[in-house]
């Protein structure tokens, strides 16, 4: 049983944040137009490099493990890759942008690397999925469009390991399966449960929950088989596409926004309401088994559990004086009394993360069988959970606090 | 006019050749790449007797190339004529340096090639059929 290792990378809200292969870095962006690379050194995460090359807000940001390549999409409608070189004058590493034009005319929502690392998926508001791969030909990244049957903002996309098929939750409330086979790139996959001889632009499945409502967030289980999504009617979904037998979990909380399969049977959500859920089920049948923030644990002097900022380890900045300036700069509120004391001027919630959790990755373990997930989220915050650490979810409706 | 790409002797040569080869039966395709780096034309393949979907299958999704193709015209009183076509292969997923210069220098290969009829293809394999292809030329 480990408490969760909260970082405060900053006040602004984290739009995205993805991992390196040996999660010694970390790609954020911080609601700006910039990719912000913080290297872990001891305890804390330190900025170390920014990458600037977009004109407006990056949406998502993905890197990929094996062949050290970051794609980021922004609202400008384009997707870079950046690419790690020797910077020929200073022989330092520098990360190189290439420009994927997408041909899309609204912003890009989402970006995902495949599997294999030779394709990624941008997720657009032009009512389309681009799938771009390398044509080593032309020196150039091609983009061909998923386009039928979607009609609105696609959310959120997760790929099927085999490498072609590809999950999208979309804002016209439904989640659909693709099958994203580029001719020269991938090699005829083997049939599956979602079909077989699967060519560009195939719809395997499309599901939605049973009130509808913008599909935030898909995913594969580890072998592909399953598929879950979340949706903004406060559903968990899990597909099994042999039925097709569809569970729909409802939930009395807010609704969920990203969500990570952390084994075969076990899900992690989290979203508006601001902890990560975790669900377990087979085919036979899904439930929500607990939380991940245990919110029952009561709460030193304005909540600073577990905290990994600089000074936690020095007794003398930590004390109540200088937590009061603190919560001052950050939070507004000048009360000089602890934060548990007062009611009326409180707005600090009970959970780690004080906002929206907009961004959930497996962390550590291997795809079968996670051990650790990160979440970011509107609050600033980066959080690393252990899977097996399950509170049960207590009466206190989440996170809002009932005097 | 400026001439941004040259056409070698060789290919047309070639074109001439396929222009004056007898035929029979079946439509034959011979097609030409730009070369970007050279800036010149280069003939790239020629088939003999391929249907129009076979011949969008072999060519590239993502590169623009000039097909002048022999087709077998089937009229409807019977006759088989075998009237000469260019198809302006034109993917829109193309990097645009290169379908730019394709572009430029396609009236010129069009005169070179002395073709009248011209189709053109730019949403990649499923605009080449045997429909669009009859609905052209009759």
């Amino acid at each position: 049983m480990s408490a969760p290792e909260v970082h405060a990378l900053g006040t602004t809200p984290i739009t995205s944040h993805a991992f390196n292969g040996d999660r010694s870095q970390v790609a954020v962006s911080l609601n700006s137009n910039d990719v912000t690379i913080y290297s872990r050194q001891g305890k804390e995460w330190n900025v170390t490099d920014t990458l600037s090359e977009h004109d407006k807000l990056i949406t998502s940001i993905d890197w990929a493990p094996n062949s050290n390549r970051i794609v980021t999409s922004s609202q400008d409608r384009n997707a870079y890759v950046w690419q790690e070189t020797q910077d020929p004058q200073t022989g330092k590493m520098v990360w190189k942008p290439t420009l994927v034009l997408l041909r899309v005319n609204r912003a890009a929502t989402f970006v995902r690397w495949s599997p294999n690392e030779d394709k990624f998926a941008v997720a657009t508001g032009a009512r389309a999925i681009a799938i771009c791969s390398y044509d080593e030909e032309n020196n150039w990244w091609v983009s061909r469009h998923l386009k039928k049957p979607i009609r609105s903002t696609v959310l959120s996309i997760d790929w099927h390991p085999n490498n072609v098929l590809l999950a999208a939750g979309s804002a016209d409330m439904k989640a659909r399966v693709f099958s994203a086979y580029i001719k020269d790139v991938d090699s005829r996959p083997p049939p599956s449960v979602w079909g077989e001889r699967l060519p560009f632009n195939t719809v395997c499945g499309e599901y939605s929950s049973p009130s509808g409502g913008w599909v935030h967030a898909v995913g594969f289980s580890p072998t592909g088989d399953v598929l879950a999504f979340a949706s903004h009617d406060s559903t968990v979904s899990i597909v099994y596409p042999s039925g097709p037998v569809i569970y729909t979990i409802k939930l009395n909380s807010l609704p969920y926004v990203t969500l990570t399969w952390t084994a075969e049977d076990s899900l992690v959500a989290a979203g508006h309401d601001c902890q990560p859920i975790v669900f377990s089920g087979s085919a036979g049948g899904w439930q929500l088994v607990g939380t991940l923030d245990d919110t029952s644990t009561s709460k030193s002097n304005g909540g600073t559990r577990g905290f990994g900022v600089a000074g936690s380890q020095v007794g003398r900045l930590n004390s109540a004086a200088f937590h009061t300036f603190r919560q001052a700069d950050s939070r507004g509120s000048s009360s000089p009394t602890s934060a548990a004391g007062s009611g009326a001027t409180d707005t600090e919630l009970l959970t780690v993360h004080q906002n929206t959790i907009t961004s959930i990755r497996p962390f550590s373990g291997s795809a079968e069988k996670v051990d650790q997930v990160s979440t970011t989220g509107v609050d600033g915050r980066l959080a690393i959970w252990d899977v097996n650490n399950v509170a049960e979810l207590t009466g206190k409706m989440g996170a809002l606090r009932l005097h | 006019m400026s001439h941004t790409v040259d056409i070698p002797q060789s290919l047309k040569d070639s074109l001439r050749k396929f222009r004056f080869a007898r035929r029979n039966a079946g439509s034959a395709a011979i097609v030409v790449r730009v070369n970007k780096q050279k800036l010149i034309m280069e003939e790239v393949e020629t088939f003999d007797d391929i249907s129009p979907e076979d011949l969008a299958e072999e060519l590239p999704e993502n590169s623009p190339r000039y097909v002048v193709l022999s087709y077998e015209l089937v009229h409807s009183d019977g006759r088989k004529s075998f009237p000469l076509v260019l198809i302006n292969w034109a993917p829109t997923s193309s990097e645009i340096g290169l379908l730019t210069l394709h572009a430029s220098a396609f009236l010129d290969f069009q005169t070179t090639a002395d073709v009248s009829k011209v189709i053109e293809v730019r949403d990649g394999a499923e605009g080449l059929t045997k429909q669009t292809i009859d609905a052209k030329l009759l």
